[in-house]
């Protein structure tokens, strides 16, 4: 049996393959320094340029990349997307589809397993070459299958289900992982493939077929998770993971809904229902982004929004606000936020000496009621 | 402090502005003392680590125009500046200086004869200065005023106050029919109701009990510190204030704005303030929206666009936070009386024309400064047709042109949006046999939209002069034009089209109220599906918040109220105001247009 990523790279695992992905992406968040070192553009069809991070723009530092960013594509004849939310996201729902290959700058490309597409994260230089050639070679992966059985218990999440498979399966980076989850509901699946990305893996996906030597990760036994601080974005990877229980009681200035992990439409409805008849506690500030503008716009037929501006929450624009130097959300000197983003590196969010934590959208909405984990 | 003293220059041009003193970027430092380094950092980047205790600064005409920002006086008494001379002083800054201790002197003459390191001697008593063998005159500087220079500024004159314990004036406001009196412009009726005079003139002073406070968050760490220093343990009525968390909220310059919100939450504590409005939009909407300010009253509050709620004929101007923790715990503001200036609009605005075009023209007319410690008093069947929304955005911007007070007659219209009869309010009018200082008349019939240009709010030009301009951004929001009309108008521009390839459409609707409004009846719908992004009811990218921040040589068109270089990016970034019809229509097409073909 072929694996996802062999089926796609038409190679088995161990051989060198030389693909042409379908989509080359490039945002401003990390991977707008490819084009500092693209000088020519292979096939201006297939690279995405995305707008989605530093929304609306919080330095004119930031505002110099989306000039030099839409310079390059203007020039080169690419897409350019912007106020359309997360470019994983945005691509995900309107752009990609079954069987393609996607290569991004960013640490969550595997979102797109949770669709049939192989998500492919890659070094600047990496991306550059292949933006320059159309072309990317690699060496096919081996596979790490995993079998996702029982069922979340009430308050408990995919994203601390993702957390507690990450907590207990070290030492996969650069492999591929497949999931075998038919219990979970399509957004779930990509909150797991982009959560799991955290390990390092090649690319995650999933497959349909029940797996015969597989990991297990048994969802009756996931408990509500935390990843916490770490030192910097390249230790992401090693932030450690803890129940959440252990954490009981720590005092938060903050909780933000967010993202691929929290901003989604059905994140959203989900929050919607636990703010039901509950009060925001002074002190506490909520952000709630939405992933998409589409997000934005069905939250907003739904009510949602509303609900949560009379909640009290900040409602930002729809992009990607899990690393926020400056913008709506930033944290100040020795605070702590409690988030749905997967970024809990010193700095993502403001100040340095801030303290991060990812958290499932249940215990960000629980904590604004008590302003404690 | 001596009454005769001498100093090293440091010479200034006209219209030094608040944001130039200390760049609005720069407002959120914690300390004073941070700060200060950074005063003048674009246009005298050495002034910060060379001006030594003692310097002098001579300026010439409007110093310290622009944003209220007390911490503009403060980082120059910090770096030790005592004295400043210059051929006028805008408002706010006025107070300000003094209550930092800094004695600002105005003389017209001086600044053609000495250049910067030259050394002027001041005598205060023989009312002169003197500088390279000239001597020029200055005003009389009121002994009490001197006395606040003396003491080292508010905080140390009100401390000695309170150990003397704080004797109350006893006030009795005037009744409605002393209200109704003939022959007053309507700040004298304003002013001498609420103090209680039969009869008050330009240039009396007058002390008031306003009966609104209002303090944002921008401040709250100074004035906490302020009342601290002062050793207030109570305020005079708690009731009278409300603390609105805009500027800084939702928290975004990560080092600073967090302890702008603690210091909010702890002033709420610690004086009992039970108003309190954290997130839920700008200030001055607010203030309207929750008819905290109300026509026939006084407000006051810690920012420059105080003015707005004079759409209502409400008495409201800006002070500053060493002047706003006195007055908390005083309940008193003293006033002088300003002259006015009475302005006639003729004619019924165009469709695609709006209060925001009216206000930029005068604005272009009679400069940054022509409105100088006045009341602009707005009248006229054009003012009669504006809506109050309208009526909010003239009196808001009233202030840049350094005014006082920008008020309008309370009408039919003032006494619906107040719920409220209007025969309470009706005195609040322009008597014909009152003396203004000066009457202007516009026909706002022939009126086109109008712009501030780069880079000056009074740099005013037609639209027909900018058309085809190439923008990068387009920011729809502020206190002067984030309102449900201003929304409406937007959208219906907007329904059915999308944003110009690249170009960035902020949209901010101005309160939690209006972006509820605003989402129910699809105009937040229309701007995502045009190629918008929403940010949540704030301050932001007016004040040079990050929510749309530009880079060098990119061009910004907005709603709000101010282009000061720098202000919404760089010093590089340009920067135009309009009205809403003109910033939808630009962000349709990416270049400067015309909404009067679309709508």
């Amino acid at each position: 049996m072929s694996t996802f990523v062999e089926k796609i790279m038409g190679k088995p695992a161990g051989a060198v393959v030389t693909v042409t992905p379908d989509y080359l992406v490039i945002n401003d968040g990390v991977s707008h320094a490819a084009v500092d070192r693209i000088s020519t553009v292979a096939n201006q069809d297939k690279v995405w340029v995305i707008y989605d991070h530093d929304v609306p723009t919080g330095s004119p530092e930031a505002a110099a990349v989306l000039r030099k960013n839409l310079k390059f594509a203007l020039k080169n004849g690419c897409h350019y997307v912007q106020a359309e939310g997360v470019g994983y996201q945005y691509m995900f729902d309107k752009v990609v589809k079954p069987g393609q290959i996607v290569l991004g700058g960013g640490s969550h490309e595997g979102i797109f397993g949770a669709k049939g597409t192989l998500g492919i994260s890659v070094s600047i230089p990496e991306l550059a070459r292949a933006v320059e050639t159309g072309r990317y070679s690699v060496i096919v992966p081996e596979t790490v299958f995993v079998s996702v059985t029982g069922k979340l218990k009430d308050g408990v999440s995919i994203l601390d289900g993702a957390l507690a498979f990450l907590k207990e399966n070290a030492g996969i980076a650069g492999k591929a992982i497949e999931f075998y989850c038919p219990s979970l509901e399509d957004h779930e699946k990509a909150v797991l493939c982009s959560a799991a990305c955290i390990s390092g893996a090649y690319t995650v996906s999933v497959t349909e077929e029940q797996p015969e030597n597989s990991r297990i990760l048994c969802l009756d036994q996931v408990n509500s998770m935390v990843m916490m601080p770490c030192e910097s974005r390249g230790k992401q990877g090693e932030a450690e993971i803890r129940e959440r229980a252990s954490l009981e009681g720590m005092e938060l200035q903050a909780g933000q809904i967010g993202g691929y992990t929290g901003g989604t439409i059905e994140e959203l409805r989900k929050a919607a229902a636990l703010i039901e008849g509950r009060k925001l506690t002074l002190g506490f500030r909520l952000t709630v982004c939405p992933a998409t503008s589409q997000d934005y716009l069905k939250a907003m037929e739904e009510g949602i929004i509303t609900k949560f501006i009379d909640y009290g929450a900040q409602i930002s624009a729809a992009g990607d606000h899990s690393v926020v130097p400056q913008g709506a959300g930033a944290m100040g000197h020795g605070e702590k936020l409690l988030t749905t983003g997967l970024y809990t590196f010193s700095g993502a969010m403001g100040c340095e000496d801030a303290e991060i934590y990812t958290a499932s959208v249940e215990s960000v909405i629980a904590a604004s009621t008590t302003k404690k984990i | 402090m001596d009454k005769k003293f001498s100093g090293k220059i440091w010479k200034f041009g006209n219209d030094i502005d608040t944001d130039t003193i200390i760049p609005g970027k720069r407002g959120t430092i914690p300390t004073i003392e941070e700060m200060k380094k950074y005063a003048f950092e674009l246009l005298k980047p050495e002034f910060g680590c060379t001006v030594r205790a003692g310097d002098i600064l001579v300026a010439g005409t409007n110093f310290g125009c622009g944003s209220s920002r007390e911490q503009a006086a403060t980082v120059l008494s910090h770096n030790g500046v005592r004295c400043i001379i210059a051929k006028s002083f805008a408002r706010i800054f006025f107070r300000n200086a003094f209550n930092s201790g800094i004695l600002l002197l105005q003389c017209d003459g001086i600044q053609e004869v000495c250049e910067g390191g030259d050394i002027v001697t001041v005598d205060v008593d023989g009312r002169t200065v003197s500088v390279n063998g000239h001597t020029f005159s200055v005003g009389e500087v009121p002994e009490n005023l001197f006395n606040i220079v003396s003491n080292g500024g508010l905080i140390e004159d009100t401390k000695k106050r309170l150990k003397e314990g704080v004797k109350k004036l006893n006030i009795t406001p005037l009744s409605r029919e002393q209200c109704k009196k003939s022959g007053y412009t309507m700040v004298e009726k304003l002013l001498k109701k609420n103090a209680g005079k039969e009869h008050v003139k330009p240039g009396d002073i007058v002390i008031t009990k306003p009966d609104m406070f209002m303090i944002h968050d921008i401040y709250t760490p100074y004035l906490l510190d302020t009342l601290n220093k002062m050793g207030a343990e109570s305020i005079d009525d708690p009731d009278k204030v409300t603390i609105v968390w805009d500027h800084c909220m939702p928290t975004a310059v990560a080092k600073n704005d967090s302890e702008h919100y603690d210091a909010g939450l702890s002033l709420a504590e610690k004086y009992g303030i039970k108003k309190l409005h954290i997130g839920e939009g700008i200030c001055h909407s607010i203030m309207h929206e929750e008819r905290y300010a109300k026509p026939g009253e006084i407000a006051t509050a810690t920012d420059s666009h105080t003015t707005t709620y004079g759409g209502a004929g409400n008495f409201c101007s800006g002070i500053g936070t060493a002047e706003m923790a006195a007055a908390l715990i005083t309940g008193e503001l003293w006033f002088k009386v300003p002259s006015a200036i009475k302005i006639v609009l003729n004619g019924h605005l165009p469709e695609g024309v709006l209060s925001k075009d009216v206000i930029l023209k005068i604005l272009g007319d009679i400069k940054a400064d022509g409105g100088q410690y006045k009341s602009l008093e707005f009248t006229g069947p054009a003012a009669s047709e504006m809506s109050m929304m309208s009526r909010f955005t003239v009196a808001n911007m009233a202030l840049e042109a350094g005014a006082k007070c920008g008020l309008f007659e309370a009408d039919e219209k003032t006494a619906e949006y107040y719920d409220m009869p209007l025969y309470k309010i009706d005195w609040i009018r322009v008597d014909e046999d009152a003396i203004y200082e000066k009457v202007l008349t516009y026909d706002v019939e022939e009126l086109e939209p109008q712009l501030s240009c780069p880079q000056g709010v009074d740099n005013v030009h037609p639209l027909h002069e900018v058309l085809g301009t190439k923008i990068d951004e387009v920011y729809l929001g502020s206190c002067t034009n984030g309102s449900i009309e201003d929304m409406a108008i937007a959208a219906k521009i907007m329904e059915g089209k999308k944003v110009a390839p690249g170009l960035r459409f902020v949209v901010v609707p101005a309160t939690n109220k209006v972006f509820k409004e605003a989402i129910d009846l699809g105009y937040i719908k229309t701007f995502i599906e045009a190629g918008a992004v929403i940010s949540h009811p704030c301050c932001g990218l007016c004040c040079g918040m990050p929510y749309g921040l530009m880079t060098d040589d990119e061009s910004i068109l907005s709603t709000a109220n101010r282009n000061f270089i720098g202000r919404q990016g760089t010093k590089k970034t340009l920067s135009y105001l309009s009205s809403p019809t003109v910033a939808a229509a630009t962000a349709i097409a990416g270049v400067i247009s015309d909404p009067r073909s679309i709508l």
